[in-house]
């Protein structure tokens, strides 16, 4: 059970990061006349991302469910984060099981780190959920086909910027890990 | 399940009294804009130069044989913005009154350069609103010669824009004229500052006319807001329901 409080702990740090900085922070790229779409980078789905291999689809669905709740009532949606996180963790296992060299029940007490997938390999892997993630997510609120290049920009441009937020994350955790 | 919670509320105002402190400048700069600008409608209505002299107050004499009755219409409110969002296709903003202090849904939330959304749920401490950045509803808006209309928003027009559409040829529109709330609204006091006007297009297909307005609230960094409560709001609705529902018996 000792092993599941860093996971806890985990949940609490990213959901603040996200909600209390990240929520107050409106980027846009560049300011040009027809408007840049302003967006927040959403870096939520990493808590998702990173729990451990041997969890079973039913408890990442859940967990994902409970992070997406949260999500929602501090955004004000309509369960759309809920929508997005529970489809990227049901997809989460088959994507592993397509990048991971050995089977996935091998991985004993292990999560999803640049440590046991190497850097191509994690940053595949969060790159894809993530695009999912954030695809899904934008086209459920914007929900309309008419202003299709601003729903690409802003998919595009808060992908790359979560991205780029997650590297500077695992940077900071995977020194940590490597003192112990 | 929305951020007028107490527990998502918390955070949101711990987190808002730190940022608070950073924008203790424009908080006040905003404030002295705002005093002006009432102190300068001030003037107008009493004829009397306020700004030059402040001693001149008018009183009104409670015994006066000519008293003409004057109902207060509009209860204001103050509150500060503990949480704010621009980037979603509806945005809702959080503020640290709730029930306790008399905010009701359907409260009308101005800041002191323009409008900015209307209170849709209210815990015992906080309430969050709805803002005029949302796509699904509209403001019905006029111009300074009263031509009325609606302001909308649509979410690729991004947080320093709304949309207006005219569709009379005749009116003259100019770059730079204001854009005003009207009386037909339930909501908002009539002729409130909306926004401005930016830019001018002309839709070829039915010749009206698309205006791109500048709001005149910057929803980028709100800190104080005034919540307005019509106090005859219900009154009205009622009556205008009764008209509404004896019309349609009429018509079978």
């Amino acid at each position: 059970m000792i092993q599941y409080a860093k996971y806890l702990i985990q949940f609490f740090l990213i959901l603040l990061f996200q909600v209390i900085i990240l929520n107050n922070i409106f980027l846009n790229w560049w300011v040009v006349p027809a408007g840049f779409p302003v967006f927040v980078p959403y870096i939520y789905p990493l808590f998702i991302l990173l729990l451990p291999f041997e969890l079973p689809v039913w408890a990442l669905l859940i967990l994902g469910f409970v992070c997406g709740s949260v999500m929602d009532t501090f955004m004000n949606t309509p369960g759309m984060h809920t929508f997005a996180l529970v489809l990227i963790a049901y997809l989460r296992t088959n994507v592993l099981l397509a990048l991971l060299p050995r089977n996935i029940k091998e991985y004993k007490q292990e999560s999803p780190s640049i440590k046991s997938l190497g850097w191509s390999s994690f940053m595949i892997y969060t790159t894809f959920l993530i695009l999912i993630h954030h695809s899904v997510f934008y086209i459920i609120e914007l929900w309309s086909l008419n202003n299709i290049g601003y729903l690409m920009l802003k998919i595009l441009a808060s992908v790359i910027t979560t991205i780029l937020l997650i590297a500077v994350y695992l940077l900071l955790f995977s020194q940590r890990v490597s003192q112990r | 399940m929305n951020s007028a919670n107490l527990g998502v509320a918390f955070w949101y105002k711990k987190q808002s009294d730190v940022s608070y402190y950073f924008a203790l400048k424009e908080v006040n700069d905003s404030l002295l804009n705002e005093n002006t600008r009432l102190k300068r409608q001030l003037a107008a209505a009493t004829e009397s130069d306020v700004l030059k002299d402040s001693s001149v107050i008018r009183k009104e004499l409670v015994n006066d044989s000519v008293k003409s009755v004057q109902y207060a219409h509009y209860k204001y409110l103050q509150a500060r913005v503990v949480n704010n969002s621009i980037q979603a296709a509806s945005n809702f903003i959080t503020i640290n009154r709730g029930a306790k202090d008399g905010i009701e849904p359907n409260m009308a939330l101005v800041s002191g350069a323009g409008i900015v959304g209307r209170v849709t749920n209210v815990s015992t401490h906080f309430a969050t609103a709805l803002s005029i950045l949302n796509t699904k509803q509209s403001l019905s808006s006029k111009l300074k010669d009263g031509t009325s209309s609606f302001v909308y928003w649509e979410q690729a027009a991004g947080p320093d824009k709304l949309l207006m559409k005219i569709t009379q040829p005749e009116i003259k529109i100019h770059k730079g004229d204001s854009v005003f709330t009207t009386s037909y609204s339930t909501l908002f006091p009539a002729d409130m500052l909306i926004g401005t006007i930016q830019k001018v297009f002309i839709v070829k297909k039915d010749n009206s006319r698309l205006l791109h307005i500048k709001p005149a609230t910057n929803f980028r960094n709100m800190d104080y807001v005034y919540a307005i409560k019509n106090e005859f709001i219900e009154e009205r609705r009622r009556l205008e329901d009764t008209t509404q529902t004896q019309q349609a018996l009429q018509k079978k």
